[in-house]
């Protein structure tokens, strides 16, 4: 799903619009080196490691040598994005060579040679009473994040309230709910294609408004954003002490519980967080790989859905462009229907979504299959969104009164040259031209006269 | 023969199951330390796994009476580890490696004095191929595998037919096997590997330099491949070895039946049980001998 990347990019976006010094500053941590190294597209991923124990600047010259013919457009995104994100530095003398920046390049190194540490000690066992296994940590997280994605969309249904601000969740809404005057607000376009984004997307949007939103807290974009690359490298399951956290991080802790980032528990003496699959899954979902997570939707030629979840969530996801007929208790059997296509198109989803949602989710037992979701299915639901799109507009010029037949059919002929003749009237000699080529035309229609 | 096709790649995951030469025979020759190779090999698999969370590597150790699995980052990762100091990696990696090769070692002994002082090039590249296998059938993820031979002993002939039965289940399952050789003489074998399975094979110039050509060739995962320049083969020595001696040879006899290769004339094929018809005049049977000549 193209919606992935881009809010994935635009994070990165984010990091690389930092202050030079900001930046500079985020790349004393190994963690924060690693976890950009991770971000970038594999190509760039591979010059830094090329480049790591090379000391000098090495020619933009002949770093093109390395790729093949096909990869120069890809190559110049990598180098680009080296270069934004202050890993390369250029430097111009008599032609352009880039090295790497120090910190990060000592950074890198060491961390290859000495492998990767841990960034804070999980505590002992004896101290922490009992441990919630892996399993019960993802239904938590789960949990957690669904409750807080039913509050977002209406806050009536969900049944226990997080701990965030009405007015932090109004930052959250922002550009998911519209509101006309005095009615309950509404899910907008953006809104219910955010529902249809698979967890990690749906999870890096609302960090990122939430770190945009940081500011007027008064806290630190590159503090934030340090704790959470930082966050993504500790174990899932292990439990660290909440003591050896700054007063800010702390803060930032009981938010990230919220979304399920985290579970928060409280001992005798000590208090302790365990980072679930969610947190440390973070790093993972910003490169551009797919998702790989099970599917539950089993979508059939006859236009019949069975999704075997449990959630509400997918339920009110799937009701977005189908019929429900019926709920077992782990169950949830739909129908696409014309009508139930047109209500989603109306409200702004595109047929791609739809179709990229159902193969994304597809239940492992018809995932092995290609094309995971039956290919008429697909062409229905792009031919009933072609229905709704049979008119087409244009901007456009009129031209009539045209004071000789041969003035008419000429102008007819330049317009048709540059393509832009719309329709034209021979009796009535009257003629339309897309809007671009007007200029032209009438530069044209002032030579003849 | 036609290099593999090659699938097409997503995203940059990749299962690296490296194949190490353990064999003291070659080690004690050469002019690169194990002890040296071992970190240039540490620090590249630290590379691999820095590259990608989802990244995954395998080492095999390859003795010369044995082999073994020594170590599965994906085995290892939720494990919390003792004193801090030293990274799981190295620890598990080289306490297995030392028990590996005492084992190796103690087979050895117990074997003939005849034994060949080649390394079971074979045994561990079924193991590979039978650990991506059971990857594939797992579960609903889809890896990227290849394996990486890490090759400095010269090849056995007399695991010809193993080794290429291995090359072709991996040419079938569309793993490329690439292979660096840090020996004296090229490997016919690994050069055959690589080519038939589309990996990439290498013989590093300067073997102090091992980490630079291990990470700019071999880290290269599959995805990148069809946009950076690689080493190309220059010609690959596509010499057979007979079934009956083991020789590696130019010429030969095949078994019309089941292409069995033999270096001296048989009544009947020693695999399938085929009779071959009755010798003609020495002039006649030069028509009858079918070459085995260098494919291109």
């Amino acid at each position: 799903m193209p919606q992935v990347k881009i809010i994935a990019k635009n994070f990165m976006d984010m990091v690389a619009s930092l202050t030079a010094r900001d930046l500079d500053n985020l790349y004393q941590n190994p963690f924060i080196c690693e976890a950009i190294l991770r971000s970038l597209p594999p190509l760039a991923k591979k010059y830094v490691l090329q480049m790591l124990y090379i000391e000098g600047s090495v020619l933009a010259k002949s770093m093109e040598e390395w790729v093949l013919a096909d990869g120069f457009t890809k190559h110049r995104v990598a180098i680009d994005r080296l270069v934004q994100l202050r890993i390369f530095s250029e430097e111009k003398k008599k032609e352009t060579s880039y090295r790497l920046n120090q910190t990060f390049q000592t950074n890198l190194q060491k961390h290859l040679i000495y492998g990767g540490a841990l960034p804070r000690e999980p505590m002992p066992s004896n101290v922490t009473v009992r441990l919630p296994t892996l399993e019960e940590l993802e239904t938590y997280a789960l949990g957690q994040w669904q409750c807080f994605l039913l509050q977002l969309i209406s806050s009536t249904q969900a049944e226990k309230p997080t701990n965030f601000s009405s007015s932090m969740m109004k930052v959250f809404q922002r550009g998911l709910l519209t509101q006309r005057d005095k009615e309950s607000p509404r899910l907008s376009e953006s809104g219910f294609q955010f529902l249809l984004m698979d967890t990690s997307a749906q999870l890096w949007y609302i960090i990122r408004e939430y770190i945009s939103n940081s500011q007027e807290r008064g806290v630190n974009q590159a503090d934030l954003i340090s704790f959470l690359l930082e966050l993504s490298f500790h174990v899932s399951g292990e439990a660290y002490n909440v003591n050896t956290l700054s007063e800010l991080q702390k803060n930032m802790i009981k938010d990230f519980a919220d979304l399920g980032l985290i579970k928060l528990q409280q001992g005798r003496k000590d208090s302790w967080f365990i980072p679930t699959k969610l947190a440390t899954s973070l790093s993972i979902s910003l490169t551009d790989s797919s998702s790989r997570k099970e599917g539950f939707v089993v979508v059939e030629t006859n236009f019949r859905i069975y999704a075997y979840s449990t959630s509400k969530l997918h339920c009110e996801i799937l009701r977005l462009f189908s019929r429900i007929e019926y709920q077992l208790p782990n169950l949830i059997v739909g129908a696409i229907t014309k009508e139930s296509l047109y209500n989603a198109f109306d409200n702004g989803i595109t047929a791609d979504q739809i179709i990229a949602f159902l193969q994304q989710n597809a239940h492992p037992r018809v995932a092995e299959r290609v094309p995971s979701v039956p290919e008429n299915v697909c062409d229905q639901i792009r031919l009933w969104e072609s229905d709704l799109n049979r008119v087409e507009a244009t901007p456009a010029y009129f031209y009539d009164e045209f004071p000789s037949r041969d003035v008419f059919e000429a102008a007819c002929d330049y317009a048709r040259d540059r393509s832009g003749l719309l329709w034209e009237d021979s009796k009535k000699m009257r003629l339309a031209v897309k809007a671009e080529t007007h200029t032209h035309m009438r530069e044209f229609l002032r030579g003849q006269s | 023969m036609a290099s593999a096709p090659s699938k097409l790649y997503s995203d940059d995951v990749s299962l690296v199951v490296v194949l190490l030469d353990t064999n003291p025979f070659f080690w004690t020759t050469s002019t690169l330390s194990f002890s040296h190779f071992l970190s240039h090999v540490l620090a590249f698999l630290n590379a691999i796994l820095t590259l990608n969370q989802l990244n995954q590597v395998v080492i095999i150790a390859t003795g010369c009476n044995s082999c073994d699995y020594i170590y599965d980052s994906s085995k290892t990762a939720n494990q919390s580890f003792g004193n801090g100091r030293m990274p799981t990696l190295c620890t598990t990696l080289l306490q297995n490696l030392e028990e590996f090769m005492t084992k190796d070692e103690k087979l050895g002994i117990e074997e003939a004095e005849e034994r060949i002082t080649g390394s079971l090039l074979s045994g561990s590249l079924s193991m590979a191929l039978c650990y991506i296998q059971r990857v594939f059938r797992s579960g609903s993820l889809h890896p990227q595998p290849r394996i990486l031979c890490l090759q400095g002993s010269p090849d056995g002939p007399e695991q010809y037919v193993a080794i290429m039965n291995a090359i072709f289940s991996a040419q079938r399952s569309m793993v490329p096997i690439d292979s660096c050789y840090i020996g004296a003489q090229n490997s016919a074998f690994l050069q055959q590997a690589s080519y038939i399975t589309g990996g990439v094979h290498h013989k590093p110039q300067q073997l102090d330099g091992l980490f630079q050509y291990l990470l700019t060739i071999f880290a290269t995962d599959l995805h990148s491949r069809s946009f950076l320049q690689l080493p190309k083969p220059v010609g690959v020595d596509f010499r057979a070895s007979c079934f009956c001696h083991k020789n590696t040879i130019d010429m030969g006899y095949i078994c019309s039946v089941c292409l069995s290769i033999f270096c001296t004339r048989h009544k009947e094929c020693s695999t399938c049980g085929s009779t071959f018809g009755h010798a003609q005049s020495d002039d006649a049977s030069a028509t009858n001998r079918k070459r085995k000549a260098p494919d291109s």
